[in-house]
């Protein structure tokens, strides 16, 4: 059931990054070579120096999601529309200017880290 | 058509394609019943539950050829959405994404159980037949389509914003219920947290549904645990088997209540990002500041860089093989490296490109350096972020060398964080700092949550801009008259003599120095003060020693030296003194002689009768080696100290030559002391001039209450050992305010011991018990020691303004005594006994103050003030000795009416012997009723020539005057006012009050009622509810 799951990680610490919009945790070379499974609009996989800025390694947290519509936690976490996969709870920074006007241009809501 | 855009897509959401087939045979039924009832308009005011409905007009618009087909299932109408290019189709899904979210909330939402299935299929459902709809319109030319496709887009788009800006609202309905799946916390391998939960994943995958748990989430802040999210207990232990690093023997269930505290991570994530500033917390550089290069959340490390601590010598030895001594807490002094000199000791120094970066860095020995700087990766747990303020010192060292400030900018970002709320007011000026527009100056016009709008100076751009406050700076100009509002030199104030970008050099208003501070930590300000009033043990106005063995008084005190007016007599020599200069404080109580062979001793009034400042008079308020410390208010420079040798003056009043006796032998032996007592008191009486005969004796009936004010012990009764002031004194018992429990009890005169170790050494042994005894001035406060100016009872109305109403308030914690009146008197004694003629007057005195031992000069008969302007209180107060008014400077607030009073008292000391005996027989004595304003209340104020504002009182000064916040929520600006300047807001009822007279003084309330001049008063505290005088309650100002 279900949709494809993104991609898993391949490694637990190192090169693990996040997707600065959907917070999706793939390592660089998953980003690079896939891109987003969330956020195609990216298109980090024909742009490899999108990667950077649309992923963050500064992230705090680590969610398996497999079932985001049933999961409260996904849904708590307004992850529970994307791909089944590994999120973080949060990313410490906000995606860059140009990035969100990307998204505001495809009609995705972007909503920036909660700074406390 | 609002709801279109909620219904699109979801193909992902694998629940509603379960429930597809389900869906659309609903679907069906509804249409037909739908197309025999009502308009479409009215469908689609209708909500949610019209969805469905919505569908069926699609349907019907299809012409329903799609009808048939709808019932087959979705698999029929899938492929037709492909059709659509594929960036419409983005465009739809991204959109629904948060709508759907929407929805399902809704769903789940307690309220509306039963939706929860059902609407993601009716999106389903939806989607799929406006598809066709949408295909089919190029040839149709449907123009009722088109415009709905209109408005579909229109009401996504405004519906994003919605979400986008309710977050917070919303974020509420995705409470957890009891339908949710629950987390479970799981053991785990420390440090394998992530790793478990990905395992989790990897293992859903390659199982698929058969791993019943909904997600798995692992804390960066929690080891050694994960989270589960399943429905059952038994989903989690099957999902774990065979995952070694997931103990699965014990799951323990989190309450419902705290799910959501499992994922609430925003807050503890600590924002450690580029040029934060941070402090190392251990090894050779703990405390000292860093700026953070890089972070590495990954691996938890940052790379921050710092001033190198490297012994350069040691370093070399210690390449070449040599034995390095080491020695322990010696650490090197912060530097910047140097490369070449690295090289002159031949240490190996490699260049090296960081392949990241692309920047060089030199790198010896492993450590790595750039620019002088070192750049040093370390854990991120050993470094505080949190509230880390540069002190200027440090950041302008942290400038790499060669660097002016520019450059700069940009660290002091961190700076702007610690911004407190407020910061900008309207009117200051201030300059771009970041931005297209740096550079560009204006004033501040309104404040926004993060933006200022401001009036830029140039011609020509908009009236106002809105800028963020992080890309303003405040901006001054020399010549601006400026105050230090935070920072280490908090509270100076001065004058702006450059500016060099972001920080100031401001001469200092009172030691007349440089100091550098940020624009940041200044506001324009007129007001000229050091702000401080003590460094370390020293204080304002204290006498101290020297290092070269001169003394001197310190006549102001900067932030980190002191004015000191040196103890040399005929020319004002004033030396700038830092704390460690000073080698003590100089605390003896020492008399001398005046030209007249007078006792001079503290507090007592002299005359300048030599030397520059010939004629000025004041009270002496240090003595040391033979020269006089004189206040004079109105000597405007040094503070009004004038220094003076004792010979040089004489005691006002004094022209009988005392002996030299010290008053302190005396209270050691209070038996004999008691008799000269009396006698002792009118010599001082006697300053005010030629009515000193009379004076004298009021002056001993004043000393009945000599107890008065006192701090006393209780050596019996069921008050033993409780140590308290004296409030007043009734016969053979004396009414005691207790320190430790606020209450006043009454207790017998005998069982009180007053030779209590209060604050003052100076204070005199115990006097109590003896009627005659002259007046003993008790506690005082240290911080107001010198205050009290105007002792003098000849002294103008003004001062008499000034100082009268405190008098009574020896009991009242706010009225400190001065300790050198204590002196005074004991001074006196010896001068009494050589003038036969105030003997002769004393007696009598002696004979009626006895029995009324205290009732003296501290309380009023009848006592109230408010009634101050009557002529009985005159009376009252001329009685009061005069002389000891002054010495009751306390900081306590004088109504405004007892200022007016008082000038029609001049002098107050020239008493008829009548009133001496009212004062000393008098019955009643209400010492606790005279009003004085106290901090918090509302007053109105209205100065010459201004109407009248009403403000709170923020703080009661020395003189009587007090700093108000104008405004009557305190918004306005900060003035001092005079004690006639105000007058206390009368409350009314229901209005929270505070009782600013008697023993409830201070307390707050609720002024419940009112009955003529009375007001029914409900007591915060105990709740009890009092009758007390409608004078001695003011409006308390609402925070």
């Amino acid at each position: 059931m279900g949709s494809a799951a993104a991609q898993i990680p391949t490694s637990f610490g190192h090169e693990l990054r996040a997707c600065l919009r959907c917070r999706l945790v793939k390592t660089y070379d998953q980003f690079r070579e896939s891109g987003c499974e969330n956020c195609p609009f990216f298109k980090m996989d024909e742009d490899n120096e999108r990667v950077v800025d649309c992923t963050t390694p500064n992230f705090t947290g680590i969610i398996s999601v497999m079932e985001p519509s049933r999961s409260w936690a996904a849904r708590w976490l307004r992850i529970g529309k994307f791909v089944p996969g590994c999120y973080t709870l949060a990313v410490s920074e906000a995606l860059p200017e140009d990035l969100q006007n990307l998204c505001e241009d495809e009609h995705v809501q972007y909503a920036p880290p909660k700074r406390v | 058509m609002p709801r279109r855009g909620d219904e699109d897509d979801d193909d992902l959401e694998p629940e509603e394609e379960e429930y597809q087939a389900y869906d659309e045979d609903e679907e069906e039924e509804e249409e037909e019943e739908d197309r025999g009832v009502s308009s479409r308009k009215r469908r689609r005011s209708e909500f949610i539950d019209d969805v469905a409905e919505e569908d069926d007009e699609e349907e019907d618009e299809d012409d329903d050829d799609d009808y048939g087909g709808g019932g087959g299932g979705g698999g029929g109408r899938r492929p037709r959405p492909k059709r659509r290019s594929g960036s419409e189709f983005f465009d739809l899904e991204a959109q629904v994404d948060t709508d759907d979210e929407e929805e399902e909330e809704d769903g789940e939402d307690d309220f509306i159980v039963d939706g929860g299935a059902e609407l993601p299929d009716e999106d389903d459902g939806r989607r799929i037949q406006r598809r066709p709809l949408l295909s089919r319109e190029d040839e149709q030319e449907d123009v009722e389509a088109l415009e709905r496709r209109i408005q579909a887009r229109y009401a996504r788009s405004s519906h994003t914003e919605y979400d986008e800006e309710t977050t917070d609202v919303e974020q509420q309905a995705h409470l957890p219920s009891v339908r949710d799946p629950k987390l479970w916390m799981v053991k785990c391998a420390i440090g394998r947290e992530r790793e478990a939960v990905i395992c989790l994943m990897q293992k859903y995958i390659d199982k698929g549904t058969e791993l019943q748990i909904t997600s798995a989430v692992a804390l960066d802040h929690l080891k050694n645990y994960i989270y589960i999210e399943a429905y059952k207990e038994a989903h989690v232990k099957e999902a774990c088997k065979g995952l070694r690093n997931i103990f699965s023997q014990k799951v323990m269930l989190v309450p419902i209540k705290e799910m959501t505290d499992v994922l609430s991570v925003e807050s503890k994530a600590i924002d450690l990002s580029r040029d934060t500033w941070v402090r190392m917390k251990i090894g050779t550089y703990k405390g000292d500041l860093a700026k953070v290069v890089d972070v590495d959340n990954v691996r938890q490390r940052v790379t921050v860089k710092l001033i190198p601590r490297i012994d350069l010598q040691a370093l070399a030895n210690k390449m070449e093989g040599r034995e390095v001594v080491k020695k322990k807490a010696f650490v090197p002094p912060p530097r910047f490296m140097n490369i070449d000199e690295a090289r002159e000791l031949n240490i190996r120094v490699e260049r090296r490109r960081d392949p990241m970066t692309g920047d060089y860095f030199e790198n010896i020995s492993g450590m790595l350096f750039k620019d002088g700087f070192l750049y040093k990766t370390v854990s991120i747990k050993s470094i505080s972020s949190q509230n880390i303020k540069p002190t200027f010192d440090e950041l302008e060292k942290f400038r790499k060398p060669g660097e002016n400030g520019d450059g700069d900018m940009a660290s002091l970002s961190t700076l702007f964080a610690n911004r407190k709320k407020g910061h900008f007011m309207k009117g200051d000026a201030v300059i771009v700092i970041k931005g297209d527009l740096k550079n560009l100056k204006g004033w501040v016009e309104k404040v926004e949550e993060e933006n200022v709008h401001i009036r830029p100076e140039m011609k020509g751009l908009p009236k106002t801009l809105a800028v963020n406050e992080k890309e303003l700076c405040k901006y001054f100009e020399p010549g601006n008259h400026v105050k230090v509002v935070s920072g280490t030199q908090e509270g100076a104030t001065g004058m702006v003599v450059k500016v060099e970008q972001h920080v100031l050099i401001i001469l200092s208003d009172t030691t007349k120095e440089h100091i550098r501070v940020f624009a940041d930590d200044v506001v324009e300000s007129s007001e000229v003060t050091s702000g401080v009033t003590r460094i370390g043990d020293y204080e304002l106005h204290d006498l101290v020693l020297l290092d070269n063995m001169s003394f001197g008084v310190i006549i102001r005190v900067e932030s980190e030296a002191f004015q000191v007016l040196k103890g040399v007599p005929d020319r004002p020599e004033v030396a700038l003194v830092k704390l460690r200069e000073i080698k003590c404080k100089i605390e003896k109580k020492i008399n001398v002689q005046d030209r007249h062979k007078n006792t001079v001793s503290v507090k007592d009034i002299v005359r300048i009768i030599e030397g520059p400042c010939k004629g000025k008079q004041g009270p002496v308020e240090h003595i040391h080696r033979g020269v006089l410390f004189i206040y004079d208010r109105h000597h405007l420079e040094h503070a009004g100290f004038i220094c003076a040798k004792a010979h040089c003056c004489i005691i006002v009043g004094g022209s009988r030559t005392g002996g030299n006796r010290n008053g302190d032998s005396y209270s050691r032996f209070p038996s004999l002391r008691t008799p000269p007592r009396i006698p002792e008191s009118p010599r001082r009486f006697s300053r005010g001039g030629p009515p000193l005969d009379s004076g004298g004796r009021h002056r001993g009936g004043r000393g009945h209450d000599g107890l008065v004010g006192t701090t006393v012990k209780v050596r019996q009764g069921p008050y033993k050992g409780y140590r308290g002031r004296v409030v007043e004194i009734k016969g053979g018992s004396v009414r005691v305010e207790l320190e430790s429990q606020m209450k006043v009890v009454t207790v017998d005169r005998n069982f009180i011991s007053d030779n209590v170790v209060v604050s003052t050494p100076y204070r005199d042994a115990p006097r109590y018990g003896m009627g005659s005894e002259t007046p003993m001035h008790p506690s005082r406060t240290p911080l107001h020691p010198y205050m009290t100016p105007m002792r003098d009872p000849g002294a103008t109305p003004i001062h008499d303004g000034m100082r009268t109403p405190m008098r009574d308030r020896a009991w009242n914690p706010y009225t400190p005594m001065s300790p050198p009146r204590d002196n005074w008197e004991d001074g006196n004694p010896a001068s009494w006994g050589t003038s036969p003629q105030y003997q002769a007057g004393s007696p009598p005195l002696r004979a009626y103050e006895a029995p009324t031992p205290g009732s003296g000069w501290a309380n009023t008969p009848g006592g109230n003030y408010s009634e101050a302007g009557t002529p009985r209180d005159s009376s009252a107060y001329a009685n009061a000795p005069s002389p000891y008014l002054p010495s009751t400077p306390g900081g306590q607030p004088l109504t405004p009416n007892s200022a007016s009073y008082l000038p029609g008292t001049p002098g107050g000391q020239p008493m008829t012997p009548g009133t001496g005996g009212l004062d000393a027989m008098s019955p009643v004595i209400g010492g606790d009723n005279e009003v004085f304003l106290m901090p918090d209340i509302l007053v109105s104020v209205r100065r010459s020539g201004e109407e009248s504002v009403v403000g709170i009182v923020r703080e009661v000064l020395v003189d009587g005057s007090c700093r108000v916040v104008l405004g009557s929520s305190g918004n306005g600006e900060t003035v001092t006012a005079l004690a006639d300047e105000m007058v206390v807001v009368a409350p009314r009822k229901n209005d929270k009050i505070k009782i600013m007279a008697g023993l409830l003084r201070g307390s707050t309330g609720k002024l419940i009622g009112v009955d003529g001049s009375d007001g029914i008063v409900k007591v915060d505290d105990t709740l009890d509810v009092k009758i007390l005088d409608l004078v001695s309650l003011a409006k308390l100002a609402q925070p």
